[in-house]
């Protein structure tokens, strides 16, 4: 155990006190809520003790030693703080929001439980300094805030939980065999010293750095909710309670981006291709996430796809900051605050959705419409998050969008000046004005929706809700509805100095130029964007997503084909069905039909045959002794009894019976019977009686000899 | 200490357990001394262990060099301090198990002779004598197969009797030729073969090694001859706990362990054909057993499959040939128990408790039962390989041991896909179980769970200190793995 203790509580505190939350929920339950918020606000004031000494020393290290064997390795440098603290202050403010959202949900102590528990693990995923520690971390995160997941079981909840626990299991597995493969060519994982490791056996083993790469990207970017693996995203973000969504888009997907971050920056720095792949991805999941978002009628998911479409926005930038090579600070700057403002937008955003929900118990459009109309504070700080990840001029999201888009340009006119082809990196910028108008327009359906329009039927029961969430609560959003609003009107003092801070860490360089965020070039893309989103709003939503029912109420139209679902019609019949029965059947063939099996009575078959043979051979072999030399005597055999005498006199005397006394005295009444055997029989009764009085003669001398001796014994020695 | 008191622990719960149907005790007297006997077996065991004697005891002589002794060594403290100490909770936790079963003196009797033979293993001196022990060890555990007496426990009890015998009789070729072609047959560190006698018989030495790998991989249910560790599973839970996920499968392990780095030199063994066929052998059942464990529905049985793939795994850390695998094999043997036993002991407290036999009976069973079921989903984790978890530290060893292996011989590397696999797989069939015990889908059975209740102490205590242990271990192995690198070196 060794460097400084402050990175140690701030990963382990969490992990006590949610023991302790648990014990005392057990008792006492205000007193539980007490403890959680407590424990959430400490966590936030150990963050802040650890930033202290990081202002006041520069980077922090620990290091415990054999902890789950090769160590746990924290580290705390700008980005680290950055991420540190915006995590810590997420689970401050869900802390908050919760007392009253829980307030009539059943299991709270096991929520609670897993809810401190995961901020444990989220910390030490962003302190951590080595990739084993981040490994160690992610997938005790992933399968606690599966807890979350599941928290209502619900079908729809438990279905969302099959899903991400899954694709938890899965990428966490994939994360590891990246890891083995990095570790054998790189031999190290510390990330400060990957990347002088890598190149070093870059030209030897590419291959499996690449592969290892791709595994890592497989298991960080699946947590992101990165195409393709992004099905679980949208159906286990709706599903969680409303903290625990907020929480799981606006900071648990940043755990797969810092991985994502790490390896880039770290193991392929400047390393076009990868650059590429991530563009690529990050585009379609942008795009995707943003066109997802636009169909869909359900408050919650809308917001769960804007969340993978914003979380697109930040691979874009990540590839972007690639393919720039040293001059990438635009993109660099644009993905740190982009990261941050997506974190905290959503963090607002999801707890209105809560607020909505813990009122209605709803949270489809059609149901929930008009919710928000007479509710000025909630609409304000509604009103923030939309336009803040709109990107609308003058609120955070906009800095942050203009620095990656500005990142995209300098890109093709780099390419431009190279003489290379661009029109691939203009479609790019394209995509991304197109699909941040389409952020825009979906943003207004809901703004609209909940905030603008009335609900046909109970617009009236909805007014009457004036108490409709708790001076917590209240203060939960207002704070980082606060904090944004602060961040969109001053940049320069607010963000430049966060970007600062963290840039080091994507080693990216101050830029060469201050960028002006308010300049015409700048305030032009969003002008553009701001067009479209009118565009697809009035075009495409109102025209043919909304329809009149009757008498001019305006309803929500799902539109989306059900069975265009990539889970449903592709990795849950592949997984499921096709490979379980395949490798079932394969090995249950080899269970019955076994060759040990066939081979075994193949063998029992063969011994029981020779040694039939055997058998039969001596058979065989007495049968033809019987025939041959033993055959049986076909005459009649006497048999004889008695001795000679006995035979002899009993003969003579049934001689003499027979001729002479048959005849003469006992004519009338003959004597048949043969005296050979009564002779025999006497001989025998003599002969057993002779035989019991020499026994018995000799067994009596046999005694008196013992006695003698027993006598002479005791006349010799006594 | 002297070498003699290494007699007792073998002999002590051998003729106390002979003795027990003879005394004639009340159930209540017999559990005590039993309990006795076993503890006192193990606190002599442990004795012996922690003040080992240099030397060995030869109890008699059998012919030629051939003798019959005991010697305790580093892998023999290894497999003797973790026999030691399960054996007595298993016991306490089989006394309350068996409360309502029949024929319950003659059952003690034998579970507590299979303790001594086994500690037999755990303290040969030489090949033969741990041959002779694992001969022993099927003829007195073979009743425990069959004590239900049932058709089924019958014909799984010949069936195991006719593997076990069979194996052995293919271990006795290795016998042999270690007696021919070795320079002694007591185990020493690196093998005792004589490289200047094998000369050019160096392709039969391969393949007597790869007939005795099999022979005495028939305990530790290697493919092909896994057959009759998931038919075993009829026997009562403390057997297929203790016996089938740790004494006798980990002795077939154990005298694998013995063979390959104690008789058979490594040098001449590595990188032959037959190095990639132990590897080969041990992948398949990796893959066979995971994928038959997500196929079984019977949840005894789905953990006797998970056996057959978790031995597999010890099998390949031992088939690496290299003292990383070594040492990865040994710390998969010593985790695995505690978290297979584990998991068996839940799966037989919710059989007892509830009666339900079948995964899909489990539904909601954790409000019933959430101090089993909390134990069950550590077991559950750490069988699959989550961080924090004991599991975690084994299979890393074994894929970073096949990685370093790999680099000299590829084939290797494709353990680290088989691991991965298995680890999936492991997810999905621990997984489901556990996720249907805490979040049963909406409108489950919930009239069949009326009553059932946590079992008693003597069940818990187990469960709760097996648990401890496998996290314990995830948290901080280094001291133990020091002490396994040190006897993987062929130090201690």
């Amino acid at each position: 155990m060794s460097g400084s203790m402050e990175l140690f509580y701030v990963v382990c505190f969490p992990f006590a006190a949610s023991f302790l939350c648990y014990l005392a929920g057990r008792r006492h339950k205000i007193v539980r809520d007490r403890i959680l918020q407590l424990a959430v606000t400490l966590e936030m004031g150990l963050m802040i003790f650890a930033s202290v000494s990081y202002f006041r020393t520069g980077d922090l290290e620990f290091f415990l030693e054999g902890f789950c064997m090769q160590g746990m390795y924290l580290k705390l440098d700008g980005f680290r703080l950055l991420y540190g603290s915006v995590a810590a202050f997420m689970w401050m403010m869900t802390g908050m929001f919760s007392r009253e959202y829980f307030g009539h949900y059943r299991n709270r102590n096991r929520y609670y439980f897993f809810y401190l528990l995961t901020l444990g693990a989220t910390m030490g995923v962003f302190l951590s300094g080595d990739l084993y520690t981040t490994f160690l971390f992610f997938e005790v995160m992933s399968l606690t805030s599966y807890v979350w997941v599941v928290h209502d079981e619900k079908k729809a909840a438990m279905r969302a939980g099959e899903i991400y626990l899954a694709i938890a299991v899965i990428g966490g597995l994939v994360m590891l065999m990246g890891l083995f493969l990095l570790y054998d060519a790189a031999g190290t994982l510390r990330m400060s010293e990957l990347h002088g490791a890598v190149n070093a056996v870059l030209s030897q083993k590419m291959i499996q750095i690449y592969i290892a790469g791709g595994c890592l990207l497989f298991g960080f970017g699946a947590k992101a909710g990165m195409f393709p693996l992004h099905v679980w995203l949208p159906k286990a973000h709706p599903v969680a309670p409303a903290p625990a969504s907020a929480l799981l888009s606006g900071i648990l997907t940043k755990t797969g981006v810092f991985g994502v971050l790490v390896t880039s920056a770290e193991i392929f720095r400047y390393d076009a291709a990868w650059g590429k792949l991530i563009l690529g991805l990050g585009v379609i999941t942008m795009f995707g996430g943003a066109f997802l978002a636009v169909f869909s009628v359900d408050l919650k998911r809308t917001l769960a796809c804007s969340s993978m479409s914003q979380i697109g926005f930040i691979l874009v930038g990540v590839g972007m900051l690639e393919l720039l090579g040293e001059e990438n600070a635009l993109a660099v700057r644009g993905t740190i605050l982009h990261m941050v403002n997506h974190s905290l937008i959503k963090l607002i955003l999801f707890m209105a959705a809560g607020v909505v929900y813990q009122n209605l118990h709803a949270l489809n459009l059609n149901e929930i419409q008009g919710f928000g109309k007479r509710k000025p504070l909630l609409r304000g700080i509604f009103l923030v998050g939309a336009l803040s990840i709109g990107g609308i001029p003058g609120f955070s999201g906009y800095v942050s969008k203009t620095l990656l888009h500005e990142s995209i340009v300098e890109y093709a006119q780099e390419l431009s000046a190279l003489g290379e082809p661009s029109f691939w990196i203009r479609g790019i910028e394209w995509v991304f004005l197109l699909t941040g108008g389409m952020t825009l327009a979906y943003m207004t359906k809901l703004f609209a929706s909940v905030f603008l329009e009335e609900h046909p039927t109970r617009q009236k029961e909805y007014d009457e809700r004036t108490a409709y969430m708790s001076g917590e609560s209240t203060f939960a959003l207002l704070i980082p509805a606060l904090l944004l609003g602060v961040m969109g009107v001053f940049p320069y003092l607010t963000m430049n100095p966060a970007a600062d801070l963290a840039q080091g860490f994507l080693h990216g360089e101050p830029p060469a130029h201050s960028v002006h965020y308010f300049s015409f070039g700048n305030l032009k893309g969003a002008l553009i964007s701001v067009t479209i989103g009118a565009l697809v709003y009035f075009g495409l939503i109102r025209r043919f997503l909304m329809g009149n029912a009757e008498k001019g109420e305006l309803r929500y139209k799902d539109l989306w084909p059900k069975w265009l679902d990539l889970e449903e019609k592709l990795y849950r019949p592949v997984i499921q069905r096709g490979a379980a029965a395949a490798a079932g059947f394969v090995c249950g063939l080899t269970d019955r039909l076994f060759v040990v099996q066939a081979l075994l009575k193949g063998s029992f078959a063969a011994a029981a045959f020779l040694s039939r043979c055997c058998d039969y051979l001596l058979d065989s072999l007495l049968v033809l002794l019987r025939r041959t030399t033993h055959r049986s005597r076909t005459e009649r055999h006497v048999y004889l009894i008695g001795t000679w005498f006995s035979r002899a006199l009993g003969m003579v005397l049934d001689y003499f019976i027979k001729n002479v006394l048959n005849r003469t005295i006992r004519r009338k009444n003959p004597i048949e019977r043969s005296f050979v055997v009564t002779f025999a029989e006497w001989e025998e009764v003599f002969r057993r009686t002779n035989r019991l009085i020499s026994v018995s003669l000799s067994f009596g001398l046999m005694l008196a000899a013992i006695g003698l001796c027993l006598t002479l014994v005791y006349l010799l020695w006594w | 200490m002297s070498s003699v008191y290494l007699i007792l622990p073998v002999v002590l719960p051998i003729v106390g357990g002979a003795l027990t149907p003879l005394l004639h005790l009340s159930e209540k007297k017999r559990n005590l001394y039993l309990e006795t006997l076993v503890l006192v077996t193990s606190a002599l065991a442990l004795l012996c262990v922690l003040r080992r004697p240099e030397e060995g005891v030869t109890m008699f002589h059998l012919t030629g060099n051939l003798d019959f002794a005991l010697r305790l060594d580093g892998l023999g403290s290894m497999f003797t301090c973790l026999i030691a100490t399960l054996w007595p909770l298993a016991t306490l936790y089989a006394f309350e198990y068996m409360r309502h079963e029949k024929r319950t003196t003659s059952f003690f009797a034998f579970y507590t002779m299979t303790y001594g033979v086994t500690l037999g293993i755990a303290m040969a001196k030489n090949l033969v004598t741990m041959y002779l022990f694992y001969e022993l060890l099927t003829l007195v555990s073979v009743y425990l197969v069959m004590h239900p007496m049932t058709r089924k426990a019958l014909r799984a009890s010949r069936v195991y009797l006719y593997y076990s015998i069979g194996g052995a009789a293919f271990a006795f070729f290795a016998l042999v030729f270690v007696v021919i072609f070795g320079s002694t047959t007591d185990f020493i560190p690196g093998g005792v073969l004589d490289v200047g006698m094998i000369g050019g018989n160096t392709q039969m030495i391969l393949v007597a090694y790869l007939l005795a790998f099999w022979g005495f991989g028939v305990k530790a249910a290697v493919f092909p001859f896994q057959g009759w560790l998931p038919r075993a599973s009829v026997a009562p839970t403390p057997v297929t706990a203790l016996l089938h996920a740790v004494a006798v499968v980990k002795s077939g392990a154990f005298a694998v362990m013995r063979l390959t780095y104690y008789c058979f030199n490594v040098e001449v063994l590595r990188g032959t054909w037959v190095h990639a066929a132990v590897m080969a052998i041990a992948m398949l059942s990796i893959l066979y057993g995971s994928t038959m464990a997500v196929k079984e529905t019977h949840f005894k049985r789905r953990l006797a499959f998970s056996t057959i793939s978790n031995l597999s795994y010890i099998l390949l850390g031992v088939s690496m040939m290299s003292p990383l695998g070594f040492l990865a094999g040994m710390s998969h043997m010593v985790f695995h128990a505690f978290m297979k036993i584990g998991s068996f002991f839940c799966a037989g407290a919710m059989l007892h408790q509830s009666g339900k036999k079948y995964i899909d009976e489990l539904n909601g069973l954790a409000k019933k039962m959430p101090f089993v079921c909390f134990t069950f989903v550590i077991f559950a984790l750490s069988l699959i390989g989550i961080p924090l978890f004991a599991g975690f530290i084994s299979k890393w060893n074994i894929a970073s041991a096949a990685m370093d292996t790999g680099s000299s011989y590829p084939f290797a590397y494709l353990a680290v896909g088989v691991l991965l696999y298995s680890a999936l797989m492991t997810a999905v069939y621990m997984l489901t179980v556990a996720v249907r015990l805490w979040f049963p889908d909406q409108g489950y059975d919930r009239a069949s769970n009326e009553g059932i209740t946590d079992p008693n102490w003597e069940m818990k205590l187990p469960l709760g200190i097996f648990a401890a242990v496998v996290l314990f271990f995830g948290l901080c192995s280094e001291p133990l793995m020091q002490i396994l690198r040190v006897i993987a070196a062929g130090g201690l």
